[in-house]
């Protein structure tokens, strides 16, 4: 998982005074609005870096035909509890073999971690107020699961004998159990 | 029953392990009470009128007796004693400080039990028929299923922030005793003609404001598809639920807006998962799998068929006895073999709660009667599953002693009840006071036998714990204007076959009542049904149907005193 540190972020939005430019002049690391990115995309250089923020409540199934075109794709969780974007991050790994970034913006909290990587997030930036550390911490809690994921493709009934956790670092439950 | 993994054990560990971390942060004061909310009821735990509740998973109702000693112990060394069972097959406490919550969630670790997704907006627990893999009219065991459900349900990442909460229950009798048609997704068991298994799903069944029966929407999908099924349904419902009102967020509303375009997303959703998904294909489940997991789920060494075994009845049997087989003994998958309910209703106690002391003696019963197996009841009651033919009367005898020997199940004061405005912050009104005066206006045993068969339901406001909406008689609790009223309605329906194989919401029979008019409300009522059914073996629901609600009306609203003057 990446976190995002704004000011390093290569990546920048094309904001005027009054909200999203619609007409812009092609740079790269544009990360783009939906409108945005509709106006520019029949005229967008080939291998310039280009990103689209996409909101959660539009059809990700829109972008597929872009997507090979994209080095980046911000899902969007308005509040931390609406689930909407784990299914699109999840659809676009697993159905449409998006391979760019998919970064996952809002409120992207600690705890969401888990979720966000087995659905295929890579990069997240997180409300201002979180800790990466115990984000990075929220990551290790379990070595394996049930259910297949964007990493690991079979759920634990089709994984062989020795194969049912990854063999990764994870946090010790205390020895109280 | 099922007995964990290395890999179940580490995981419900770490699952611990992972809520003693959230706790931590949360008494650190770096997370919020607002964001700790949503995780902390992803475990069961709940912030109710005096302290927390922890809604503790059963399983599909399946519990073994030390999983029920450490129930009592934790009721014993953090609670107040005693714990609730409720209709969704679950255990509840409800005064057991925050602070030792990640305590508990270690102990319920050591004896494989856990909160996870007993509540919050996720696929809860898994319910189904308290007699699975006993009853008579079985037609496929449906426990290896649910437990297949469980591991696929069980922290799944795409489905952990739903609109609402999504319940799922599994039947695989000819009788439905899970109520499946008012569940988010219902699933029941079936042989085709080659004999094949597969399942007929029903989805957009629920209570709540707005009581919706579930919609069939496949007839009968093969048994390996099912995750992949569950998957299409659930991710459209993920995607297209609403999420801006609260009372319109389950998927019964979804379904009801969409009407077949909700059917035809979810048969394109499907379609698409098997062709184009990385992975999809690798969720039909093998046969392989199912063997593995039912082979937890086979009869217990030392149970077999006792052929020629006779139910005999000493001479000197009292009354009682042969009542209480009767009611709360069933028939057996197996010769010689009976199923038998604890009634947890009783006067004195609220419907569904166990002391301490209680839980410790129906695990030993458990242990000497039952194979050490236990099951909690969508109706709040225990069932001993394996209990021989020839031990029932040492059985009853003991269970007698122990307060579970009322020969109730069925009849009018085995009623289902929330725990109501007594312990729950969203009640609008009490459950338990109303329960206990029912209980104690209809105490004697021969008048409850000439009422016959029958389903109370109570629920303390309109989220339906106490399941109102289907039962023959429900009683809501409301609120007007600071004070508590209850609204009486008639002729729900569960599924069950005293229900006739339906389910429906029964209709309210006219303005709220008084908290102490409603004893004579429910009795007027059952004098009406005694005094117009057409001979003693008609019962209450076919009266009902039979000559509509208006004589029922006349009765009821013949009861008011106060609401008399509103």
């Amino acid at each position: 998982m990446k976190f995002i540190d704004p000011a390093r972020d290569p990546w920048r939005t094309i904001t005027g005074e009054d909200g999203p430019m619609v007409t812009l002049t092609p740079a790269p690391h544009s990360l783009l609005t939906l409108a945005q990115w509709h106006s520019v995309r029949s005229t967008w250089p080939a291998g310039m870096p280009v990103g689209v923020q996409f909101p959660n409540d539009a059809d990700i199934e829109e972008l597929a035909e872009d997507l090979p075109r994209l080095a980046l794709v911000a899902l969007h969780f308005p509040k931390w509890v609406d689930g909407r974007a784990y299914s699109q991050a999840r659809l676009l790994r697993a159905r449409y073999r998006f391979r760019g970034e998919v970064r996952a913006t809002g409120e992207v909290l600690v705890d969401m971690m888990p979720l966000l990587e087995r659905t295929g997030v890579d990069a997240v930036a997180l409300r201002a107020d979180q800790s990466v550390e115990a984000a990075e911490r929220a990551l290790h809690f379990f070595p394996g699961h049930y259910q297949a994921d964007v990493h690991e493709k079979r759920p634990l009934f089709k994984r062989p004998p020795g194969q049912e956790t990854a063999p990764v670092e994870f946090n010790q439950a205390g020895s109280a159990i | 029953m099922y007995q964990y993994t290395p890999f179940d054990t580490q995981f419900v560990k770490q699952r611990a392990a992972q809520f003693r971390d959230q706790l931590q942060r949360n008494l650190a004061g770096t997370l919020g009470d607002d964001e700790f909310r949503a995780l902390r009821l992803q475990n069961g735990w709940y912030i109710q009128r005096h302290a927390p509740m922890a809604r503790i998973a059963v399983p599909y109702g399946e519990l073994s007796s030390d999983q029920l000693r450490m129930l009592a112990h934790i009721a014993r060394e953090f609670d107040r004693g005693y714990a609730h069972f409720t209709t969704r097959q679950n255990c509840q406490f409800n005064w057991i400080p925050l602070p030792k919550a990640a305590d508990v969630m270690d102990l319920l670790a050591s004896v494989s039990m856990h909160g996870i997704q007993t509540s919050g907006n996720c696929i809860r627990n898994i319910t189904s028929d308290c007699f699975a893999g006993v009853a008579a009219d079985e037609i496929v065991d449906p426990r290896p299923y649910c437990e297949i459900l469980r591991q696929w349900s069980t922290l799944i990442p795409e489905f952990a922030f739903l609109p609402r909460k999504f319940k799922i229950a599994v039947s695989g009798a000819k009788e439905d005793r899970a109520a499946i048609a008012w569940h988010d997704i219902g699933l029941q068991l079936l042989k085709n003609e080659s004999g094949e298994v597969g399942f007929k799903v029903l989805v957009g069944g629920g209570m709540g404001r707005t009581p919706v029966i579930g919609t069939v929407i496949n007839e009968f999908l093969p048994w390996q598809q099912i995750l992949v099924y569950l998957e299409a349904i659930v991710r459209v419902y993920n995607r297209y639920g609403r999420r801006d009102n609260m009372y319109k967020a389950r998927i019964k509303i979804l379904v009801k807006a969409e009407g077949q375009r909700f059917l035809d997303d979810v048969a394109e959703e499907f379609r698409r998962i098997l062709e184009l998904d990385e992975g999809g294909r690798e969720q039909i489940i093998p046969q392989a799998e199912l063997d593995r997991v039912a082979a937890h789920f086979v009869t217990p060494a030392g149970v077999k068929p006792i052929e020629g075994s006779r139910l005999e009845v000493p001479a000197d049997a009292p009354a009682a006895f042969q009542r209480w087989l009767e009611r709360n003994v069933h028939a057996h998958q197996l010769a010689g073999y009976r199923s038998v309910t604890l009634s947890l209703k009783r006067t004195g106690q609220a419907p569904g709660d166990a002391t301490s002391t209680q839980m410790e003696l129906a695990a030993g019963l458990a242990d000497r009667y039952s194979q050490g197996e236990l099951r909690v009841s969508h109706d709040q009651n225990l069932v001993l599953p394996w209990v021989r033919e020839s031990d029932l009367y040492a059985l009853w005898q003991a269970a007698r002693g122990a307060s579970f020997a009322t020969p109730n199940i069925g009849l009018l004061t085995d009623m289902i009840a929330c725990p109501g405005g007594d312990f729950c912050a969203l009640a609008n009104a009490r459950s338990i006071p109303i329960a206990a005066a029912i209980t104690e206006r209809f105490d004697d045993i021969d008048e409850l036998y000439d009422i016959g068969d029958i389903d109370l339901h109570i629920s303390g406001c309109i989220n339906s714990c106490g399941h109102h909406h289907s039962g023959h008689i429900g009683i809501l609790g409301v609120d007007k204007d600071g004070s508590e009223w209850y609204q009486v309605t008639l002729g729900g329906l569960d599924g069950s076959a005293i229900s006739g194989h339906q389910s429906t919401p029964g209709k309210v029979i006219g303005p709220s009542f008084a908290a102490d008019e409603v004893p004579d409300v429910i009795e007027a009522v059952l004098d009406t049904y005694r005094t117009q059914r057409s001979s003693a073996a008609e019962r209450f629901i076919d009266t009902v149907t039979r000559i509509g609600l208006d004589p029922f009306k006349a009765a009821a609203n013949a009861q008011r005193r106060s609401t008399a003057k509103a």
